[in-house]
């Protein structure tokens, strides 16, 4: 095992060290612009080697499967002035197996992934046959070895398959965008239903609907939830908790949001695309409920932030960022909720997200895919249009939440979810 | 390695191939608080072989160089299953290049300690400034990337590119409220450019503590003037992505919005890439086809007279190829982007340029943007509200918006001076990202901008 002799090699001068060495093999096929474009095929591999000398952390990395003596010394040439650790590196615990790896995933055919991408172009174009379609399936298969000084050594296998179709439909002087995907760790995949929804998007935005500005409420689609949960992510991040940059810091067991609202990081679920039976510290993963009926209960950890913070780490190594996200479902139905909105907008995706101060909470974004409801209907696509609030009071601000939730990419299950009011702007 | 990848090649079947290798040496230091957060380094060494059959694309990406051969032919393979029509592919003429990097001061000479004590004393300089700063994300990073570039007509280009970043992030708090100031620079002339920052970190902190006290801008609709290190996000964004030609080359739809000749803004506005302006962070000589890159003015006097070009696209639309065919690194083929895009300068000053406006937006430094082609916005790092012709109160959370067939015509005035600032990040596009650009212009002022608030 590759692992285990970096970390014997890193012994010798250092007091702990953990490593990993992963290989993936992957395939993957592309249309573009309503043809088949591109094949690929990718081999990969990469060592990494943290270690602790003198109470201090380097890391180095390199994909130079034979350079195991040059990957060692860098991580002791780093830890020479490293920052310091606030941990030990954890001894073999017990772990709850999650499933991973299917099967059938690597006898698939490139065939059969170029007829997975036809049938969801043809979809569309049954559809609508001016939207321009491009489409892609690929699948890829990953060994991944650890081991630190403690005794802790596995070696996991996992696959992956996903596919993805998008359309672009120019009409005049407008540009539509839209599209659907999805990946996880087995061969399942329902690739219609991904054109389905597509075509779903281009049906409702057909017409192009006026909007005034003002305060409105706004029903965000599974896909549109990423504006209110980018800002969660980077409060509930246990290293910005410990630095202060975090808004939630001090306020576990706190009520945060509304009551209807709830949210776990869960990576023991079967073959979602971020679950795994250890994180990259080699600590078993686990089950972490972060806002349960709107208080704030967990935050997110690795061995480091938890060593600075007194607390345990919950399995989130290295860099504290959740894996699968669970918004918990409510009693709304989706009809329902846009039947039940008068005047507002129903938000399925932005552009500009992140890039101004995100873990203030604030978000100004342009609606990049939205919809106009009117008197408890859809009436067509929103246009320049700047959509903006804080994460925060959105979240105390639920209306709400919708009685199924959806996978949105692979690792991330909501429902759609109904906010009061949002301030929007409008050409 | 040139015999290494010919010899390689000469096993290839298809109409055209290429290898593409790439070994990248980085390290990087990274302060948040007063501790040191983390120090390492990577060396990674990869490759790309790419092959056209038919119009039909085949890509094989490895980390093992030792047996390009297969790698070949698995490209070729990969071709040939997807090729259904006759291949488009601009010629262009066979060069044998080999550029050297020219560093001021050599970074892999400089010890990873001197490394991490530039940024600690921007790091120090971020916490003591002020008691409501919270804390801090400093970091310095390099890599240096060596690019050996083959293909089957005979070009044979090796190329050196280094990078230098560094990154001050200032956090300030009062109670929940949590402001960021933050500030770059970046550049591939050496270890110089992570050196003498300590005003950017006083800046940056300073930033984080004003905004504490500053409000969100409240949304309208507002004359904007942008300070020169927007300008270059707003011409990248408003205008420099819809002229990269995979989005128009098999669109007929696109193609007749996009037909040269058009009318797109004022007689005052240029918009130019180019990627052979010396120093800036989009510069290379070759793209990643082996073509040469060159000044292409995308919009000159208004009107659309060019646009980014593959070999590919080129071809398929009749037009010359422009040397905008790049890869963000070894696993990714080359597509269409930009290089170093500008505004060019006009002829006014910023103080005429506000004189008549009675309420407004003066929006400075870029965070970001983005475009889905027509929609598009732009993000700065703080901006002031204009009133009755001066400069007033320091405002929060600016985001930008505006439609391509509309904001461009209502600019205005243009700054009589172009500026390139040294700022870090890059561009994405697909799964390639950050691949590093230059931006540049002028001060900007454009008409009934939408700005997002509350």
């Amino acid at each position: 095992m590759i692992a285990g002799k970096l970390v014997e090699k890193a012994m010798a001068r250092a007091e702990g060290a953990q490593a990993s060495f992963v290989r993936t093999e992957s395939s993957n096929i592309a249309f573009e612009n309503d043809k088949l474009k591109s094949a690929r095929s990718s081999q990969t591999t990469h060592l990494a080697v943290r270690v602790v000398l003198d109470g201090k952390i380097g890391s180095c990395s390199t994909t130079d499967s034979n350079d195991i003596d040059g990957v060692v010394a860098g991580a002791v040439e780093a830890a020479e002035f490293g920052s310091p650790a606030h941990f030990q590196f954890p001894g073999p615990r017990e772990a709850q197996n999650v499933e991973v790896y299917d099967d059938a995933v690597p006898p698939v055919t490139r065939e059969e992934m170029v007829v997975v991408c036809q049938e969801m172009l043809e979809l569309i174009k049954g559809f609508n046959s001016e939207i321009l379609v491009s489409a892609s399936a690929g699948k890829s298969r990953s060994q991944v070895e650890f081991a630190n000084s403690a005794g802790v050594g596995f070696t996991t296998e996992t696959t992956s398959f996903g596919g993805g179709v998008s359309g672009v439909w120019v009409r005049g002087t407008d540009i539509l965008w839209a599209g659907h995907g999805h990946s996880s760790k087995k061969r399942e995949l329902d690739h219609l239903a991904l054109s389905r929804k597509a075509v779903d998007l281009f049906r409702m935005a057909q017409n192009i609907a006026p909007v005034q500005s003002g305060e409105m409420p706004v029903v965000f689609s599974p896909e549109g939830m990423h504006v209110l949960l980018l800002s969660l992510r980077m409060g509930v991040n246990g290293k910005n908790v410990v630095l202060g940059a975090s808004p939630l810091r001090g306020k576990l067991g706190q009520q945060i949001a509304d009551a209807k609202f709830s949210v776990t990081d869960n990576p023991l679920i079967e073959y979602a695309a971020a679950s795994s039976k250890y994180d990259a510290e080699g600590v078993p993963r686990q089950v972490t409920p972060i806002i349960r009926n709107g208080v704030l209960e967990n935050f997110l950890y690795d061995l480091d932030a938890a060593g600075r913070a007194s607390a345990q780490t919950t399995g989130h190594g290295i860099g504290c960022s959740p894996t699968n996200l669970v918004i918990g479902e409510g009693d709304t139905p989706y009809k329902q909720m846009i039947k039940d909105t008068k005047e507002g907008l129903l938000v399925h995706s932005v552009m500009g997200l992140g890039q101004g101060n995100p873990i203030s909470g604030e978000f100004s974004v342009n609606v990049q895919l939205g919809y106009k409801i009117h008197d408890g209907e859809i009436t067509g696509r929103v246009k320049d249009v700047m959509l903006a609030g804080n994460t925060y009071d959105a979240l105390r601000n639920v209306e709400a939440v919708g009685d199924k939730a959806e996978w949105v990419g692979g690792a991330l299950l909501a429902p759609p979810i109904k906010i009061g009011a949002l301030s929007v702007v409008s050409d | 390695m040139r015999e290494r990848m010919e010899n390689a090649l000469r096993k290839s079947d298809a109409e055209y191939a290429e290898i593409r290798l790439e070994e990248v040496t980085s390290s990087w230091v990274a302060f948040r608080g007063d501790e040191l957060d983390s120090v390492g380094s990577c060396r990674n060494v990869g490759g790309i072989a790419r092959a056209l059959v038919r119009g039909g694309w085949g890509y094989a990406t490895f980390n093992d160089l030792n047996d390009l051969e297969t790698r070949v032919a698995e490209a070729c393979e990969s071709a040939r299953i997807v090729g259904k029509e006759a291949s488009s592919f601009a010629e262009v003429e066979p060069v044998v290049d080999a550029t050297k990097a020219v560093l001021k001061k050599d970074f892999r000479a400089v010890s990873l300690s001197q490394k991490k004590s530039v940024v600690e004393d921007y790091n120090r300089i971020v916490l003591r400034k002020h008691d409501r700063i919270q804390t801090s994300d400093v970091g310095y990073s390099d890599s240096f990337r060596k690019v050996w570039y083959a293909n089957t007509e005979g070009t044979y280009i090796e190329d050196e590119r280094p990078d230098v970043t560094v990154r001050i992030s200032a956090t300030a708090r009062d109670g929940d409220n949590v402001q960021r100031g933050f500030e770059s620079a970046a550049g591939a002339s050496g270890f110089q450019v992570a050196e003498g920052l300590h005003e950017k970190a006083e800046n940056a902190a300073g930033r984080a503590v004003e905004l504490l006290s500053a409000p969100s801008v409240k949304g309208g609709k507002y004359t904007v003037i942008v300070n020169p290190r927007l300008a270059g996000v707003f011409a990248h964004e408003a205008f420099g992505h819809l002229s990269e030609a995979d989005f128009v080359h098999e669109n007929d739809r696109m193609k007749d919005l996009m037909t040269l000749g058009k009318k797109f803004g004022p007689d005052l506005l240029d918009i130019i890439d180019d990627g052979s302006l010396p120093g800036r962070r989009g510069t290379h000589k070759y793209d990643d086809e082996g073509v040469k890159t060159r000044e292409n003015y995308l919009i000159k006097d208004g009107v659309l007279v060019g646009r980014l070009h593959s070999r590919e696209t080129a071809a398929k639309m009749g037009e010359r190829p422009t040397g905008n065919a790049r890869a963000v690194s070894y696993p990714f083929q080359p597509v269409v982007r930009m290089t170093n895009t500008y505004v060019d300068k006009g002829e006014s000053r910023f103080d005429d340029m506000i004189a008549d406006v009675k309420l407004g937006l003066y929006a400075v430094d870029m965070v970001g943007g983005q475009t889905s082609m027509e929609m598009f916005t732009f993000s700065a790092a703080y901006g002031y509200m204009i009133r009755n012709g001066a400069v007033a109160e320091l405002v929060r959370d600016v985001v930008l918006t505006g439609n391509v067939f509309e904001t461009l015509h209502n600019i205005d005035m243009l700054g009589d001076e172009v500026e390139w600032p040294s700022a870090g990040g890059g561009c994405g596009k697909g799964a390639q990202s950050p691949l590093p650009v230059g931006f540049g212009g002028p001060y900007v002022r454009i008409r009934n901008v939408v700005v997002g608030g509350r």
